[in-house]
């Protein structure tokens, strides 16, 4: 047993703790602050006060996208780093984000569609399209080489982006309404946006939990894997379409929220080591604090309006990486 | 483990790259429990025919026998579990901790779900303990020296725990004295342990030390094989690798010593 092996429990309930924490943290604090009380009778009963309204309909779905969106960033984020040997690989670097927000822009800007429901399965298309697009370039010639994936992911974001810009410049009036989304947010998301998309993220994480051991062998060189047993290009096609089912039910509920997918694996490496049981597990808990607490605070930095989430996902995570790069966790 | 399976056998063996054939219908018997090396120069398919053993590499034309099965016949993990392989250079995150790496030895035996098992555990402690790593199990791999860190590249290998191991030039950026060190410890392997031992190696005469059977290459084929006594001839030396030397007979170690003296036919021409 190593000596974080034997840490594992605590960190797990430890995370868990937290998480639970930020949930309810999520219910309670906002432009109106609510006592668990109040929050009681609104979930339990079927009410129709301001109270019971206001935390039925905008509080808790919040509370629930928040965790799954960061865990489910969080776990695409290991495996993103771990498929391209990469540690500042992202499923941003594969260009998935860029691939929704570029179908979000032109199904807004040129075919007019302004329901969400619509726009989120626009997005989870969008980014299952760059993925597919990714991965066949990639896999093509050089045979899938995690630097090839990185090349190929990161031209395409570049490629989508400034699309994305153009689109945007050209068509100001759509600008206002596009560019919230465009950073990320759980604000105003009906509950069924979230119930849609949760047999995407339970298929993405079980694909994840059969990966583990798999993509422990991948970490090592691919003469080594492959002598090791491991049948590397099933894992890494397996992989993507993980990522992409993760990814893409993430965007599809709160748009691009980015940075999640980047700091999160770093954190759990530096506290559970390099095994992809403990990772995984430990980047899903991670993910789900980060994002819930950032969702928090997107309501209070410039209060009484609300921030885009990813922003402060961004911002915090930026100054989080420094952090761990000086400690020469990352 | 099916002992009956042991015996590894090169039948008319070809590996292209494109339109090159780097190994060109080998054939070749290793001989179970013995410590073969593959020699000869830089491009003359070593490591290729190496690599080809484990299935790294396709077979153009010819076949890896294990026993009486086609290596090209079996799943992955069926072979892994028979043959080790140690690449050149391999490479493993610097944060890894050496236990992790020596862990990773385990794959083959595990299915998908399966939780780590007492004989994982065993084996690799066995592994750490027999390659003297078991004190570095908490220690990250971009912490090691050199020598340390080739140690626990070959635990994982053993942790593997398969009759037959390949090791692909595991010396090469050791200094003398690890090299040594490193491979008194693949003998003691192959003698302790019984392992079937198949070695590249650049240097003739560690490959003349450790060797049971020695043989040469050139050009993608085995220009001969035998025991190093057999094989270590200024003509046959001089034949394979284009150098002219002086063969002794080593005072210390029962085996034969080349001592290089000019190359016949010369890569790099002084000017001036």
């Amino acid at each position: 047993m190593t000596a974080a092996e034997s840490r594992l429990p605590l960190i797990y309930a430890g995370l868990a703790l937290l998480l639970a924490f930020a949930v309810l943290g999520s219910l309670m604090l906002g432009y109106t602050i609510y006592m668990p009380g109040e929050l009681w009778n609104a979930l339990a009963s079927s009410g129709t006060s301001e109270a019971d309204t206001v935390i039925r309909e905008y509080r808790l779905p919040r509370a629930m996208m928040a965790p799954l969106v960061g865990a489910a960033l969080g776990v695409a984020g290991v495996m993103v780093q771990t498929l391209s040997r990469n540690r500042i690989a992202s499923p941003d670097t594969l260009g998935l984000n860029a691939g929704a927000s570029l179908a979000v822009v032109a199904a807004s800007v040129g075919l007019g569609i302004s329901s969400l429901a619509v726009l989120s399965l626009v997005a989870a298309a969008g980014a299952f399209l760059t993925s597919i697009l990714v991965f066949a370039l990639a896999a093509t010639a050089g045979g899938l080489s995690p630097l090839r994936i990185v090349l190929v992911g990161v031209t395409f974001a570049a490629l989508m982006n400034a699309m994305v810009e153009v689109i945007l410049t050209v068509n100001e009036a759509e600008l206002q309404q596009l560019l919230f989304w465009l950073s990320g947010a759980f604000v105003d998301r009906p509950l069924s946006l979230v119930a849609r998309n949760i047999p995407l993220l339970a298929l993405g994480g079980v694909m994840a939990a059969m990966l583990a051991r798999p993509l422990d062998a991948l970490q090592t060189d691919d003469a080594t894997a492959q002598s090791l047993g491991a049948p590397i290009r099933v894992i890494r096609i397996a992989s993507f379409v993980a990522v992409a089912l993760l990814t893409g039910a993430s965007v599809a509920m709160a748009g691009p929220v980015g940075f999640v997918g980047l700091v999160v694996p770093h954190a759990a490496r530096a506290l559970v080591g390099a095994r992809h049981g403990e990772k995984l597990v430990a980047a899903a808990l991670i993910g789900a604090v980060y994002t819930t607490a950032a969702d928090i605070l997107a309501r209070f930095v410039i209060y009484p309006t609300e921030a885009p989430v990813g922003a402060i996902t961004a911002v915090v995570g930026a100054g989080l990486l420094l952090v761990l790069l000086r400690r020469r966790a990352a | 483990m099916d002992k009956a399976l042991s015996g590894l056998k090169v039948d008319t063996l070809s590996v292209a790259y494109g339109a090159h054939l780097a190994v060109d219908a080998i054939s070749l018997t290793i001989p179970k429990g013995k410590i073969t090396v593959l020699a000869g120069p830089n491009g003359c398919g070593k490591s290729t025919l190496l690599r080809a053993i484990r299935r790294l590499h396709a077979a153009k034309t010819g076949r890896v026998l294990l026993g009486e099965t086609d290596i090209g016949k079996m799943r992955e993990k069926e072979i892994a579990r028979e043959i080790g392989l140690l690449a050149q250079s391999p490479s493993a995150p610097e944060d890894m901790r050496v236990e992790e790496l020596v862990r990773l030895g385990r794959y083959p035996h595990q299915a998908m779900l399966q939780p780590w098992s007492k004989d994982d555990a065993a084996a690799v402690e066995d592994a750490m303990f027999g390659t003297g790593v078991g004190h570095l199990r908490d220690r990250r791999l971009g912490s090691l020296s050199g020598g340390q860190l080739q140690r626990a590249w070959i635990a994982m290998v053993l942790a593997q725990q398969t009759d037959i191991v390949c090791l692909d030039e595991p010396v090469n950026h050791l200094d003398m004295a690890h090299q040594i060190d490193c491979l008194d410890l693949v003998s003691r392997l192959n003698r302790e342990h019984g392992r079937t031992v198949v070695l590249v190696l650049h240097d003739l005469n560690l490959a003349a030390r450790y060797a049971d059977l020695l043989v040469f290459m050139k050009d993608g084929g085995i220009v001969s094989a035998g025991s190093p006594h057999q094989l270590m001839t200024e003509e046959q030396i001089a034949s394979v690798f284009g150098i002219q030397c002086r063969v002794i007979e080593d005072p210390v170690h029962d085996r034969p010593l080349c001592i290089p003296m000019r190359n016949s036919s010369p890569r790099f021409e002084v000017q001036g």
